[in-house]
């Protein structure tokens, strides 16, 4: 019968380098590790499934605890902005519907022009440092590593690892993620005043013995207004993850003519490409904060993520695989 | 040491570690002290180290972290060095006690949990990954800390358990160490 009686330094000496084995055949990529995790997967699913039926009174019993007065506040204010949203949410699916159709009409990438699968989230990273969220869609349902993951609201992640049945997504606040991105810095439209002053002076009539010493001076002011064209700046940047406590940050790959000219709230949106996993155009967020760093080094913009990353339920993979992944 | 049959402690630990494993994907997401997650498979690691020494402490390390590898997609053999070490270290200091006091063994248990969380950022480190040291770490391994040494209470008669540690074989351990 096999026995161990460990010699305590070898033990540890020989797990260390198992470990760093194991992790080397990893991260270069090994088909017998990804059908472990997979078989693994199937096992632990009802395990999993098992704890959360069997904790739920409890997470549910605090965060009735933790969240009930803020989640009050919360439906006081989403009511509110609802009312006010609602004549604008008229006109942004108009723009949208117009914006399609030119897109369309000219043969452009639109984010309707790929299929997605909106997978439920089953659970989140048990680590303190991954920021990571798993949906209950996988492999079967068409769901391949490095799509992007959106919801509503904007850019959530990208897809890390595929089993049958489900996925896991890499948020975009962990320090691993990076997303190729544009900048839009909408510049307001500015008038141009142009007033003309035109001064007509009237003789005096000498048969007018009332005005026969004085004369009038009429003037004529004509003003002209010229509104010029919205300009939009546009700079091209990585975003990448700073951590579960930190605002993800926008690196510029080189100064541009935008820079000092983007401002705090400007959108920010995938900048998409050839070798982008993620489509063009989905929103990520707004500038929160510009670093301006010494030297040479340029500018960072901190980034507000407009998706709430904290409260996710439901998840939309899309189905896009740059053309570089789909020749690979 | 003891000998006791590999399949009996591998089959203990890893059905142990499964239900731990369930638990650290749920309840431990949510109810996070101060926004940590507590890590139940580090304690339960750090336990089997403080219950029976450092060799058992880091073989189980390793057993969980590969578990934890597998459910989780981090690459595997990270968490699990991490855990092994966290293990070893929690049982280096069970090694120079003879029948320690529980207060004593849930401070061995804090230990092996602070050094294995430690860990989990270094050697991510190592492969290439970014921006995993900051301030947060300052929060994270204290309430890591705190939390294993209460965990510790219920998981050192678990570990015991699941390694076949008796009284008397810890006695006899204690004293040839």
């Amino acid at each position: 019968m096999a026995t161990y009686s460990p010699s305590r330094r070898r033990v540890i000496f020989a797990l260390a380098l198992t470990s760093v084995l194991l992790l080397t055949l990893d991260l270069r990529g090994n088909q017998v590790f990804d059908a472990a995790r997979s078989g693994f997967g199937l096992i632990f699913r009802p395990v999993n499934r098992a704890s959360e039926v069997a904790t739920a009174p409890v997470v549910r019993l605090w965060r009735a605890y933790r969240e009930f007065d803020d989640l009050e506040e919360e439906n006081r204010l989403l009511r509110a902005q609802i009312d006010s949203q609602r004549s604008a949410e008229i006109s942004a699916q108009n723009a949208i519907i117009e914006n399609q159709d030119l897109l369309a009409l000219e043969g452009l990438e639109s984010l309707a022009a790929y299929g997605s699968v909106t997978g439920r989230l089953v659970g989140q990273s048990p680590s303190n440092f991954d920021q990571q969220v798993e949906i209950d869609r996988g492999a079967l349902h068409g769901i391949r590593v490095g799509m992007a993951a959106i919801n509503e609201a904007g850019l959530v992640g990208k897809v890390t690892s595929v089993s049958p049945q489900s996925s896991i997504i890499m948020l975009v606040t962990d320090p691993s993620y990076a997303v190729p991105v544009k900048v839009l810095a909408p510049q307001e439209p500015s008038d141009t005043v142009t007033a003309t002053t035109v001064a007509v002076a009237s003789e005096t009539s000498a048969n007018d013995p009332l005005q026969a010493t004085t004369s009038e001076v009429e003037t004529t002011s004509t003003t002209t207004t010229t509104t010029t064209m919205p300009v939009v700046v546009r700079e091209t940047g990585v975003l990448r993850g700073q951590g579960n406590d930190r605002l993800p940050r926008v690196f510029f790959v080189a100064s541009g003519t935008g820079f000092g000219r983007i401002e705090v709230g400007d959108t920010v949106f995938t900048a998409g490409g050839s070798t982008s996993l993620a489509p063009p155009n989905i929103p990520i967020g707004r500038v929160a904060n510009i670093i301006t760093r010494a030297g040479t080094a340029g500018q960072e913009l901190e980034i507000e993520p407009t998706a709430d990353l904290q409260r996710l339920q439901f998840v939309r993979v899309m189905l896009y695989q740059p053309l570089s992944e789909v020749a690979g | 040491m003891n000998q006791v049959p590999a399949r009996v402690w591998v089959l203990r630990v890893a059905l142990v570690g499964l239900v731990l494993l369930g638990l650290q994907t749920t309840i431990t997401t949510e109810l996070r002290p101060f926004g940590v997650v507590v890590q139940l498979m580090l304690a339960f690691a750090a336990s089997a180290g403080a219950a029976s020494g450092p060799g058992e402490g880091a073989l189980a390390g390793f057993v969980l972290g590969i578990m934890y590898d597998l459910a989780t997609g981090t690459p595997i053999g990270a968490t699990a060095l991490a855990l092994a070490v966290g293990g070893y270290a929690a049982g280096w200091g069970r090694q120079y006690r003879i029948e320690p006091k529980w207060w004593i063994l849930a401070g061995f248990t804090s230990f092996g949990a602070v050094v294995g969380e430690t860990m989990v950022p270094l050697v991510r480190v190592l492969i290439g990954e970014t921006g995993l040291f900051g301030d947060r770490l300052l929060i994270v391994l204290p309430v890591v800390g705190v939390s294993t040494a209460l965990l510790s209470i219920v998981l050192i008669p678990v570990a015991r358990w699941a390694l076949v540690v008796r009284p008397s074989e810890i006695r006899v351990q204690s004293a040839d160490a």
